[in-house]
């Protein structure tokens, strides 16, 4: 069952594609992230919204009042016999509505219930409101983000609320195995915060380490041996450590190495400490090539070069349409289909990919109210003309 | 007490750098015996068991050195194969096969094995020998080109972001797959992209060019998508000191008025509502940003979350290493290290209230755990130890 809005819609997502029967629980009116663009024909509607429809494929879709009592008794009875609940309410809601862990594993040993939260159940900012941008700056991925003396950046999207659907899926995922030995659930606390700071490679380790600070310097790796640079129709990322001496024959082979041939280049540190003048070399060659060539180019000679795509570039990716990538998925209240991105791997085995269009506000009330728990179409129309349902 | 939630479960691992070593470092975590496969051939540079960086993705397991270019060793590895729930690798799709070590052999010896082979690229494709980093990736999946300030000149994440993300999607594929098993009692051969899990994480923006054709071109913190204003990021008192403000409500605004004291500037009718304070973003930016200039970040986040306003200090590794809440909740974790001594590294997000990760031991040193993995597991004798040790497999 979700309950969840976008900080872990993506969480449950993943699991209904791998075939879980996922029942998103959402308020009659339809739930709040259907209001987030972009929207199909660019038009604000709440059946139209592409954020929804793709972090919601595969589930089912039912609507129901969890700020009434007799929605919470509903509730109650549904997650008597449900594996796994995901929430994302501020922490004490769900004691407030008489919904928390405790109660609900009363009813049910065997419930896993997930919680994902800006800062976490516990700790001194447990209460403290949270979006994309706080979590990415308290979970220290902006700082590291942009160039030196600018603001910093947030990395594009909402990633702090997909790194923490991911840990959340993996936390249920093993909590689920546990199950399987111990017969009992648990309670699963996920901090966006935590998952943004959880995923930040080489900060901590420098920190830690080397006493290092990472800073902000633009397309630069923190290595100093990997940057953006510009080519005749946009820019490639280029690397030049491990590269170097045939990277050097390489301009060279163009007239265009400048000083870098002379004997001190060889070094390592050397190179390092004076990278720019480096990247004002390399700039000088690549601003006369295009893209592809340089991408074609580096792949050859098995270095990890690639060009800066756009999202345009992405659905034109002749590797990802070689593995099918992108699919249809069938929307037939527009009469049509329309393109996704499915799941990141083939498996020999188990079925995971998107099965189904995200549901319509409230569209398996019927089925799921019906199957789960026994209500006849007529105690249905009466708990919506309640707005129960 | 209770066990450990992945009690049981025997993962041979052949990762290296950092999106598989992330994988299996949450398995781990959770109790699976984890066994890395090294050798003093490759255990060099970032490998190494002397770097921080290794150290930092490969506590909790176990350290075996075999030399994989020598031909005596695939018969050992097919043995520890037997004996194993899961091989996961990430190297380029050519090497296990080079080293006669694809699918269809290991499963010969092991019918329900799950492997996992993690790439750049895929195994499939085009593409699939290119050789590709964390950025090479961000590049080519577009995030590169969204995250910077315009659409003059890319940035991109100061990191290697998809590499731990990656990490994630093999560990929750790892864990579907033995619920598979667990169920049929068949195994399978798992194909992860790299390049692939990063284009998921952007799926409503390539939703936006697929259905409408609309290119969404970098705009910095800000997002038409996000109705949201001020919604960015502001200068505070402090060198590089930053801290973030999200204001989604006219509720929330007027409390963002009352904690700066009502200030003349926010009284005009253009900020009064949502629509006129998105039209007059850079303005509203300066203001705001003249303002939060005279506090530190931790005060304009404690003043505006006591308002009931989303705020947010941008916090620097040493930030975090000392940030109130992290630290209440011990998401770093120590560990004692025979060369480092005291090691530090972030703990796992996931917290399980009844069978928490455990941090039971720092990374290993190399081949730490060989006499345990070759004897106890293997059955090797000490003469056949010796042998292995003389012929350059275990290296």
């Amino acid at each position: 069952m979700d309950l969840a809005d976008e900080k872990a819609s993506f969480c449950t997502k993943l699991l209904a594609d791998m075939g879980a029967e996922v029942i998103k629980v959402e308020r009659p009116v339809g739930d709040a992230t259907r209001w987030r663009g972009p929207f199909w024909e660019n038009m604000p509607h709440p059946e139209k919204s592409l954020s929804f429809w793709y972090n919601n494929t595969s589930k089912l879709g039912i609507t129901l009042c969890l700020d009434s009592k007799e929605g919470q008794g509903i509730f109650l009875r549904l997650a008597s016999n449900t594996d796994v609940v995901v929430e994302t309410f501020p922490p004490g809601y769900l004691r407030e509505i008489g919904l928390d862990y405790e109660l609900l594993s009363e009813k049910n040993p065997r419930l896993i219930l997930a919680s994902v939260t800006g800062f976490g159940q516990a700790g001194p900012y447990r209460e403290y409101k949270s979006c994309d941008i706080v979590a990415s700056a308290v979970g220290g991925q902006m700082y590291v983000c942009g160039l030196p003396n600018y603001s910093p950046i947030k990395p594009y999207g909402q990633q702090s609320f997909y790194a923490a659907s991911l840990f959340a899926a993996v936390g249920i995922l093993i909590a689920l195995r546990e199950r399987s030995r111990s017969g009992r659930g648990q309670h699963i606390d996920i901090s966006l915060q935590e998952a943004a700071a959880a995923t930040l490679e080489n900060v901590m380790a420098r920190y830690f380490y080397e006493k290092v600070v990472p800073n902000r310097q633009g397309s630069l790796q923190w290595t100093n041996s990997a940057c953006l640079l510009p080519c005749e129709d946009g820019y490639i990322l280029i690397t030049f450590n491990r590269e170097w001496e045939i990277l050097v024959e390489l301009l060279d082979s163009e007239g265009m190495a400048s000083d870098l041939k002379e004997e001190k280049w060889c070094e390592d540190a050397y190179r390092r400490q004076h990278v720019d003048h480096i990247i004002d070399v390399l700039a000088d060659w690549t601003r006369t090539h295009t893209t592809a060539e340089l991408f074609e180019l580096g792949q050859l000679m098995r270095f990890p070069w690639a060009p800066v795509c756009s999202v345009g570039e992405v659905l034109s990716s002749p590797q990802l349409k070689a593995r099918n990538f992108f699919i249809p998925v069938d929307h037939p209240e527009a009469s049509t289909s329309f393109v996704y991105p499915d799941i990141p791997g083939k498996f020999s085995g188990l079925s995971w990919k998107i099965r189904k269009r995200a549901p319509l506000i409230g569209e398996h009330n019927a089925q799921v109210y019906h199957e789960a728990l026994g209500l006849l179409p007529e105690e249905l129309a009466t708990l919506s003309s309640e707005n129960v349902i | 007490m209770d066990e450990n939630a992945l009690q049981g479960i025997r993962v041979l691992d052949f990762t290296w750098l950092l999106a598989g070593p992330y994988a299996t470092r949450i398995l781990a975590d959770f109790g699976a015996e984890v066994i890395k496969v090294q050798s003093k051939k490759t255990a060099t540079g970032i490998e190494s068991n002397d770097a921080g960086y290794f150290s930092t993705w490969n506590r909790n397991k176990l350290s075996i050195t075999m030399d994989m270019t020598h031909l005596e060793s695939k018969e050992v590895v097919l043995n520890l194969v037997k004996t194993s729930d899961v091989v996961i690798e990430n190297f380029t799709p050519r090497v296990m096969a080079n080293w006669g070590l694809s699918y269809g052999t290991l499963k010969e010896v092991k019918p329900d094995l799950i492997m996992v082979s993690m790439s750049g690229m895929g195994q499939t494709g085009p593409w699939r020998d290119f050789v590709a980093l964390g950025p090479t990736i961000q590049a080519l999946s577009s995030i590169t080109y969204l995250t910077s300030y315009s659409q003059d000149m890319p940035i991109g994440i100061g990191y290697s972001y998809a590499d731990p993300l990656a990490g994630l999607f093999a560990a929750l594929a790892t864990l579907a797959a033995l619920e598979y098993r667990a169920r049929t009692g068949h195994g399978q051969h798992i194909d992860i992209s790299e390049y692939e899990a990063m284009c998921s994480l952007l799926g409503p923006t390539i939703l936006d060019y697929s259905i409408n054709r609309n290119l969404t071109v970098p705009q910095g913190n800000a997002s038409e998508h996000i109705l949201a204003s001020p919604h960015g990021c502001y200068k505070c008192l402090g060198d590089d000191r930053w801290c973030v403000i999200a204001v989604f409500t006219d509720e929330e605004w007027h409390a963002l008025c009352r904690t700066m004291g009502d200030p003349l500037w926010a009284k005009q009718q253009k900020f009064s509502n949502l629509s006129g304070r998105l039209e007059h973003q850079g303005e509203l930016d300066e203001f705001l940003g003249q303002w939060t200039s005279s506090y530190t970040p931790e005060e304009v986040m404690n003043m505006l979350q006591e308002a009931g306003i989303a705020s947010g200090v941008v916090n620097s590794a040493a930030d975090l290493a000392n940030d109130p809440q992290l630290k209440s909740r011990g998401f770093f974790v120590q560990l004692h290290h025979p060369v480092f001594g005291n090691t530090n590294a972030d703990g796992t997000p996931i917290r399980l209230s009844r069978t928490p990760a455990r941090y039971r031991r720092a990374a290993p040193l190399l081949g730490q755990d060989n006499r345990y993995v070759y004897q106890d597991l293997l059955g090797l004798s000490e003469e056949q130890l010796g042998q292995y040790i003389e012929k350059g497999i275990i290296s």
